[in-house]
């Protein structure tokens, strides 16, 4: 399940690609979820779990990855209970997001009014008014009642 | 500051190459579209020049800012191009924008939130347009005339046109619009929204000032690319259609107005918007077209006065004139 909230709230990582840089682990790279999305979202293939083949820059490091694929890594493995801001995503992760959130209970954090437009069965938790939201039309409504956004 | 200024930053691998003309342009949009890539390189020619590598031709000192060292770096540069990316949460802060209201910079902000503090323009919001080893930016919010709609209907009748202010433009838009429509004023663009979302079974059009809605013009186009029946009409503000109109000193006024980044100094002028309201009001002073923003003057309403407003606004004329 999605659950989503907008605005500053305790135990979230306002900059994931940082906090990613220090902690994520090498089987996160070649687990085959991270190697669909860094293909699908950074147009890159991974070597290894250190190298990272990018048709623009050439043979990358982990660390040289999109801020939002950095994310939904964290997203999908990281453990610590921390909340992730989704606004550090662009809107061609969205539909990863909820994929991972069908696999595990997920709370992300937004500064922004994501695009959920390309996600079909689309559904969270909208934490801030406690309302779940059954398809992208009732977030977009929903959004509006929502200062902290 | 005063101008546009064409930069390009590249190394072997990757050239970015885009203009910059007013003192706020945001940059957001897909990851992995190269935003940090370009914010990184820069960084990295502030800390080495061409040891870096990296080759910047720009007629203004590139240099950029983080969350720690902002307020000291932008003490020490007032005639330079700011780069921010969006590990900063400063830019939300009301702080940041008293900081930059006076400033000689330019701002070049990396981020997808919107910033209501920020007085930026729904033109400078910017993505980044990658072709293999070539980027540029390109407007992320595509209109026709300053009308932005989702669907091609352009023509389709309003039931209800939504204005920004209360005041002038309101009045205006009050008086030309026919019969059949309802003209709200929703009080400040923040309103806007919410208001929208009382009428999704009409078909509106709102009115706004686009020199300063940029912080406004995400949740609307999500908004309007679900419910089709509202458009947006977004010139730089009210008085810039006055401007335009001709009415007062038409040769010298076209060409600010045509190259408006060549006069506006944003150390002076937050936004555009207030630059071509004091222009107005000091292009008028002491005639019978004395403007005033808080109440419109009658003679605006003349039949050739209006006449030569209508011109500049024709696109939506059909829209809300019988």
């Amino acid at each position: 399940m999605l659950k989503i909230v907008f605005g500053d709230v305790e135990n979230s990582i306002y900059h994931p690609p940082t906090y990613f840089d220090n902690t994520y682990e090498d089987e996160w790279i070649t687990n085959p979820l991270s190697v669909q999305m860094i293909k699908d979202i950074d147009k890159s293939e991974v070597i290894g779990p250190r190298v990272i083949d990018s048709p623009v820059l050439g043979s990358i490091s982990v660390k040289e990855l999109s801020g939002g694929v950095k994310t939904l890594m964290l997203m999908a493995f990281d453990e610590s209970g921390k909340i992730f801001n989704a606004s550090a995503c662009g809107d061609n992760c969205a539909k990863w997001i909820c994929n991972i959130a069908k696999e595990k209970d997920l709370t992300i954090n937004l500064h922004h009014v994501m695009s959920f437009a390309e996600v079909s069965g689309f559904q969270a938790e909208i934490l801030n008014t406690g309302k779940i939201v059954n398809s992208y039309d009732e977030y977009l409504a929903e959004t509006v009642k929502i200062k902290e956004r | 500051m005063k101008g546009k200024y064409h930069i390009c930053v590249q190394n072997s691998r990757i050239r970015y190459e885009f203009e910059i003309k007013r003192n706020i342009t945001i940059i957001r949009g897909d990851s992995a579209s190269g935003k940090t890539t370009l914010f990184s390189m820069i960084e990295s020619y502030n800390r080495l020049g061409e040891d870096s590598g990296i080759e910047i031709v720009s007629k203004k000192e590139c240099i950029t800012v983080n969350n720690a060292t902002w307020d000291l770096v932008l003490d020490k540069h007032n005639d330079s191009i700011v780069f921010i990316d969006e590990d900063s949460p400063v830019i939300k802060s009301q702080e940041f924008a008293e900081k930059i209201k006076n400033s000689g910079n330019y701002y070049v902000i990396i981020t997808r939130e919107d910033l209501p503090n920020l007085p930026y323009s729904v033109d400078e919001i910017y993505g980044i347009h990658n072709s293999g080893k070539y980027a540029d930016t390109k407007r992320i919010y595509n209109e026709f005339y300053k009308l932005y709609s989702v669907s091609d209907d352009y023509d389709k009748k309003a039931d209800i046109v939504i204005v920004e202010d209360s005041n002038a433009g309101y009045e205006f838009f009050k008086n030309i619009c026919s019969s059949k429509v309802s003209v709200i004023s929703a009080g400040g663009k923040t309103k806007i929204r919410e208001l929208v979302s009382k009428y999704t079974d009409k078909d509106i059009l709102v009115v706004a000032d686009g020199a300063a809605f940029g912080s406004e013009i995400n949740e609307m186009y999500l908004d309007m690319q679900k419910n089709q029946r509202t458009k947006m009409y977004l010139p730089e503000s009210f008085e810039w259609i006055i401007l335009r109109s001709g009415l007062i000193d038409g040769n010298r006024i076209a060409t600010i107005l045509d190259n408006p980044e060549d006069f506006i100094e944003s150390s002076e002028y937050f936004s555009w918007e207030v630059y071509f309201n004091k222009l107005l009001v000091k292009e008028t002073e002491g005639t019978y077209l004395q403007y005033s923003k808080s109440k419109l003057n009658s003679s605006y309403l003349n039949d050739k006065e209006k006449n030569r407003i209508l011109n500049v606004i024709k696109i939506i004329i059909g829209i809300i004139c019988d």
